[in-house]
């Protein structure tokens, strides 16, 4: 501690302002929010009473004496005091540099002189107020709290808003409200008495039954309550429900639908031809489909083998001639064959084999190349219906069969069109924008199908699956080829 | 001598010192009292202005009133290390018998006048680096000691950059102070014409020696300094690192590399040279902020959108001082606090 009375009592003397500028500067908050305090207060006044305007300038009053006890109660820091005092009489920060470096054990010769010349100085000061007045915010807007108080103070309490809604019911209409609310509270009351473990279900099914009868307004109804709305000739429509639900389950069932993969297949020539085969014969026995109708099948059946050079042109004519002889069994079968061997031929340009990734024609010229021998590897071969990748099938040496190739397995036997693959082609942008995007898609569930349906055929036959199941099967491969 | 009568000396002297620079100098006031605060403080000083505005003549007037050795190097993009430092030649002895023996070079003097520093290139201003930082030069694995004190005093013209190398920053760093020579007034420029255009010229005499600006050096290092002030000198550093978090908006936006810690260090013992030069005995914000644009201007490097749109780093300093004021204790009422 510095030994020099007129620098300790120019601190003393600062640090007594400080806080009486604490003081007026905190006290003028307290005094603010305290007013804002009492005008609540008289807001209430003929809750409060007569003692209201003396709890406001209570109230008022304390608030600017706490704020005052605060501001005077805050510590004032020595360092603070020095660098108001070398502000205020300009000593450039010789009080604060002497109050620290003179007790400090490091101080050079220099700090001497520096307190010397520092008690010089301050013996020299003419005392003055250093530290000016700061307002506060809220001290500078006091007035109006205070005002507002006064005001409320004189004036009669002001009624409270009762917090109901506005009253437009005549009296006797009001009254007949009343009635039947109470007897509804007492009818619900009695019936909570008379079964109190009655679950809220059973209570809704209740008034669900009610709601639905002759409409008449019974006691407990709520359409009594509900009298003069238009709710209360609405019934909850069920059914429409139900309907709507159905919908949205057909819907829901939709998405397990492959849309490339059916739009590519009912644009099929087999798909047209079977769906007006199935049309024809469908549950009817062979003497009661139409021949006229039978023979424009097989026509155009007959037709558009002969167009395509596919093979079942001849079944179509051995049909139609057996058609013309009167025997419609036979011309059903030859039909059948037709069929057949138009899906084979389907199937057979759409399974994996013949994805190749190129146009179709390019992969029909491939295929044709392929099956002149023309460097196909025993991949690129092509199988007939039946063969191939199913187990104990095709002409693979295993007696297991060779393993079903997955997607992807082989890059050249993927044929994604627009999938990108080494060596053999160019790869597409897999981009579905522009040529690519108007391509279909072609999975390899195409080329297996096929030979599973054969499977089954042959497991059924060999009666490898019990009876009752048959049609289960057959169902779900007819949905199948529906898709 | 007792301590006050000790600063007294320094007071009378640096008086002394700077009337006799001002017997040829017309104006720059503040340019030759900071030239002789880098002096004092042992740092050196860059001058930089126009050609014309006397800066050359400055340091030659300043030598004069010293009684320490001087030399002038003019540099040149031809200018060799050797040229500066000195080298090794082959000296024959009384015997006949052949020795190297080192040659000074100008660099070996008490007051170093590199002038036009910026038309040398970077390996020849790079040959000052050592002899700055360390008082020493290093010629043929052998550390010389430059003479105490060792002042460097440069001139660069900020015109006619053609063929010019600027300084790097390191070298930059390593000057205290830099100093903008202004254009003179009217008052001040007619002054000139009758002072040099007279016949007979001014003389100036030697006031202080060499020996006495090193005991005034270890003087100034006692100054005490109080902390609040010795926070604002940091403070003030900090704010011109636009990665420090309380660093001012102006600095985030124009500066891309803040003043190095020998900133702050220029800050405060010009700040005690200040002190000391008016008599007092400790250091006050004011002369932290007297000497803010001195010690920080050439240490802040501006950023491609401080450059664009031509932002002047004595305005940049200005700023920083003023907002690092607001922000730090300096510029709250303390009763509020």
């Amino acid at each position: 501690m510095i030994e020099s009375p007129r620098i300790e009592g120019l601190l003393r003397r600062i640090r007594r302002e400080i806080r009486r500028r604490r003081a007026e500067y905190y006290g003028l908050r307290g005094a603010f929010w305290a007013a804002v305090g009492g005008v609540v207060i008289l807001l209430a006044k003929h809750v409060v009473g007569s003692a209201a305007p003396w709890a406001a300038a209570g109230l008022v009053a304390l608030g600017a004496a706490a704020g005052v006890a605060y501001g005077a109660a805050r510590r004032v820091q020595r360092r603070d005091v020095a660098r108001v005092a070398d502000r205020a009489f300009g000593l450039d920060d010789r009080v604060a540099t002497t109050l620290e470096w003179a007790e400090r054990a490091d101080r050079t010769r220099l700090v001497d002189a520096l307190v010397a010349d520092t008690i010089a100085r301050v013996e020299a000061l003419e005392p003055k107020r250093v530290v000016r007045r700061v307002v506060p915010r809220e001290g500078r807007i006091l007035a109006i709290p205070l005002l507002a108080c006064l005001v409320l103070a004189v004036t009669p309490p002001i009624p409270m808003p009762s917090g109901r809604m506005p009253d437009l019911l005549p009296s006797g209409e009001e009254e007949r409200e009343e009635r039947v609310s109470s007897s509804l509270l007492e009818e619900t009351s009695r019936q909570l008495a008379k079964d109190p473990l009655k679950r809220p279900s059973f209570e809704e099914r209740d008034f669900a039954q009610r709601a639905g009868g002759s409409g008449a307004t019974t006691t407990g109804d709520l359409s009594a309550i509900f009298k003069d709305t238009s709710l209360a000739s609405q019934r909850p429509d069920f059914n429409s429900f139900m309907k709507k639900g159905d919908e949205r389950l057909r819907m829901l069932e939709q998405v397990d639908r492959l849309p490339d993969l059916q739009s590519d297949f009912t644009n099929s020539q087999y798909k047209m031809v079977y769906r007006k085969s199935k049309a024809l014969t469908g549950g009817l026995r062979p003497d009661q489909i139409s021949p006229q109708k039978l023979r424009e099948l097989l026509e155009e059946m007959e037709r558009l083998g002969r167009k395509g050079g596919a093979n079942w042109s001849g079944d179509a004519m051995e049909g139609m001639e057996a058609l013309e002889g009167g025997q419609s069994d036979r011309a059903l079968e030859a039909m059948q064959k037709a069929l057949d061997k138009m899906r084979a031929m389907d199937e057979a340009q759409r399974s994996g084999k013949g994805l190749r990734g190129g146009r179709e024609s390019e992969r029909g010229a491939r295929g044709r190349d392929r099956a002149r021998g023309d460097g196909a590897g025993p991949e690129d071969q092509d199988f007939g219906e039946g063969e191939g990748l199913m187990p104990g099938k095709g002409r693979s040496g295993s007696p297991k069969g060779e393993a079903t190739q997955r997607l992807r397995a082989n890059p050249f036997d993927v044929g994604v069109e627009g999938e990108s693959r080494r060596g053999r082609k160019d790869g597409y942008d897999t981009n579905l924008t522009g040529r690519s995007g108007s391509m279909a898609s072609r999975l390899q569930y195409l080329g297996v199908i096929g030979q599973y349906r054969k499977a089954m055929e042959d497991a059924i036959t060999r009666e490898q699956v019990p009876r009752d199941f048959h049609d289960q099967i057959r169902n779900y491969f007819q949905a199948l080829d529906e898709r | 001598m007792n301590h006050d009568s000790r600063v007294q000396a320094f007071v009378t002297a640096f008086e002394a010192l700077r009337a006799e620079v001002e017997k040829v100098i017309v104006g720059h006031h503040e340019v030759i009292t900071h030239v002789l605060t880098g002096m004092f403080a042992g740092g050196h000083v860059l001058l930089e202005g126009v050609p014309g505005l006397g800066k050359t003549l400055l340091i030659k007037t300043l030598s004069e009133g010293l009684e320490l050795s001087f030399s002038r190097i003019q540099f040149t993009p031809d200018l060799m290390p050797a040229d500066i430092i000195g080298t090794n030649i082959i000296v024959e002895d009384a015997d006949g018998r052949k020795h190297f023996q080192f040659q000074h070079g100008p660099i070996f003097a008490h007051i170093l006048l590199a002038d036009e520093i910026n038309r040398a290139t970077p390996k020849t201003q790079s040959a000052l680096l050592e002899g700055m930082q360390e008082s020493a030069v290093t010629v043929g694995g052998a550390s010389r000691p430059l003479p105490a004190p060792f002042f460097v005093l440069a001139t660069q013209n900020p015109i006619e950059m053609e063929g010019t190398y600027p300084l790097p920053e390191a070298q930059l760093d390593r000057f205290l102070f830099k100093l903008r020579v202004r254009y003179p007034a009217i008052d001040e420029l007619n002054a000139i014409i009758d002072r040099t255009t007279q016949s007979r010229p001014a003389t100036v005499s030697r006031v202080l020696s060499g020996p006495a600006v090193l005991s005034f050096r270890e003087l100034i290092r006692e100054v005490p300094i109080a902390s609040h002030v010795r926070d604002f000198a940091s403070a003030i550093v900090m704010a011109t690192h636009p990665q420090w978090e309380q660093a001012p908006d102006i600095s985030r936006r124009f500066v891309r590399y803040g003043a190095s810690p020998r900133a702050a260090q220029a800050l405060v013992l010009g700040a005690k040279v200040r002190a000391l030069a008016e008599g007092r005995y400790n250091v006050s914000v004011e002369d932290i902020k007297a000497l803010a644009a001195p010690a920080l201007r050439h240490r802040v490097i501006l950023n491609f959108e401080g450059e664009a749109e031509g932002v002047d780093t004595d305005t940049l300093v200005a700023r920083v001082v003023a907002d690092t004021e607001a922000v730090t204790a300096q510029g709250r009422e303390p009763f509020l606090r």
